[in-house]
């Protein structure tokens, strides 16, 4: 019979670093600040390691702080552009080891347009393959809302993907 | 919009494009080292609480040994004061009674 399970930060940390650094790198669209909330959700995580109860636990725990982390950073700092942003992931965007995508940069430059709302349900939808109730619970948010805006959201993406990436996508 | 409802091209293409992007690869050495940071002060404020309560404790031990000298000696002095004083009534009885000896001599000789 196993025990009770003991959550290891790092472990966890090896888990679902790359997780937590793409929920807010997609969310607020700047590298630096990516990695300063993703390293505070961490801290975080371990002056909470005692309430976790399961590896679900953990995820879900994860991505609830990080968007919540995310949103106040975008709270703080409400300059931000398109152009910024894809001056930004153009400097930044092909390190750690990465292959250039066009059209994964240039959806996420359009992902960035979007109102936050919306590209938080997006996000979590098509990033980490979540149900809208999924998404609901993690955001704290009614279901129908979440529903909503991830209507709006894809409608408007395609709208924006339609003028701007007709030579990259066949659906929209 | 249905939960499970099929994606469709664009939906999968943004799947796609929004896969996982590797962390950066000094981020878990940065939470690690913050970790031990933030142990090492707080370890190093309970060095340095413990070190003014140790001062404090040693500052009231000297200033309550000096009080209980100094109450000491005081009572020391007002105890000779008293044994004096006790010493000058016993002398100045012993005057008086040699007085009184010698004017009832005195008024015997007469």
């Amino acid at each position: 019979m196993t025990g009770p399970w003991k959550p290891d930060l790092e472990d966890l940390l090896d888990e679902h670093q790359s997780m937590v650094f793409s929920l807010a790198l997609r969310m607020t669209g700047d590298r630096g600040l990516a990695e300063e909330i993703a390293q505070d959700v961490f801290l975080e995580l371990d002056r909470n390691l005692r309430k976790i109860e399961s590896p679900l636990h953990a995820c879900h725990w994860l991505r609830r702080v990080t968007m919540s982390r995310s949103a106040d950073a975008l709270r703080r700092r409400r300059v931000r552009s398109m152009d910024m942003w894809v001056e930004i992931d153009e400097h930044h965007g092909a390190i750690f080891g990465e292959r250039p995508n066009p059209l994964g940069s240039r959806i996420e430059s359009l992902l960035a347009t979007l109102p936050e709302s919306q590209r938080a349900v997006l996000v979590l939808r098509y990033q980490e393959d979540l149900t809208p109730d999924e998404i609901a619970a993690t955001l704290d948010t009614p279901l129908a809302t979440v529903k909503s805006q991830l209507q709006r959201g894809l409608k408007l993406l395609r709208a924006k993907a339609a003028t701007h990436l007709k030579e990259f996508v066949r659906g929209a | 919009m249905d939960d499970l409802e099929p994606m469709d091209d664009f939906e999968r293409e943004l799947q796609l494009a929004m896969r996982r992007r590797p962390a950066p690869p000094r981020l878990k050495s940065k939470v690690i080292n913050e970790l031990w940071e933030n142990a090492h002060r707080a370890s190093h404020r309970m060095v340095w609480f413990e070190r003014i309560a140790a001062t404090f404790v040693l500052a009231g031990v000297v200033s309550g040994a000096v009080l209980w000298r100094n109450a000491e000696e005081r009572q020391r002095g007002v105890e000779a004061r008293q044994q004096v004083f006790t010493a000058l009534r016993i002398t100045n009885r012993a005057l008086e009674e040699m007085n009184a000896q010698l004017q009832a001599r005195g008024r015997n000789a007469q």
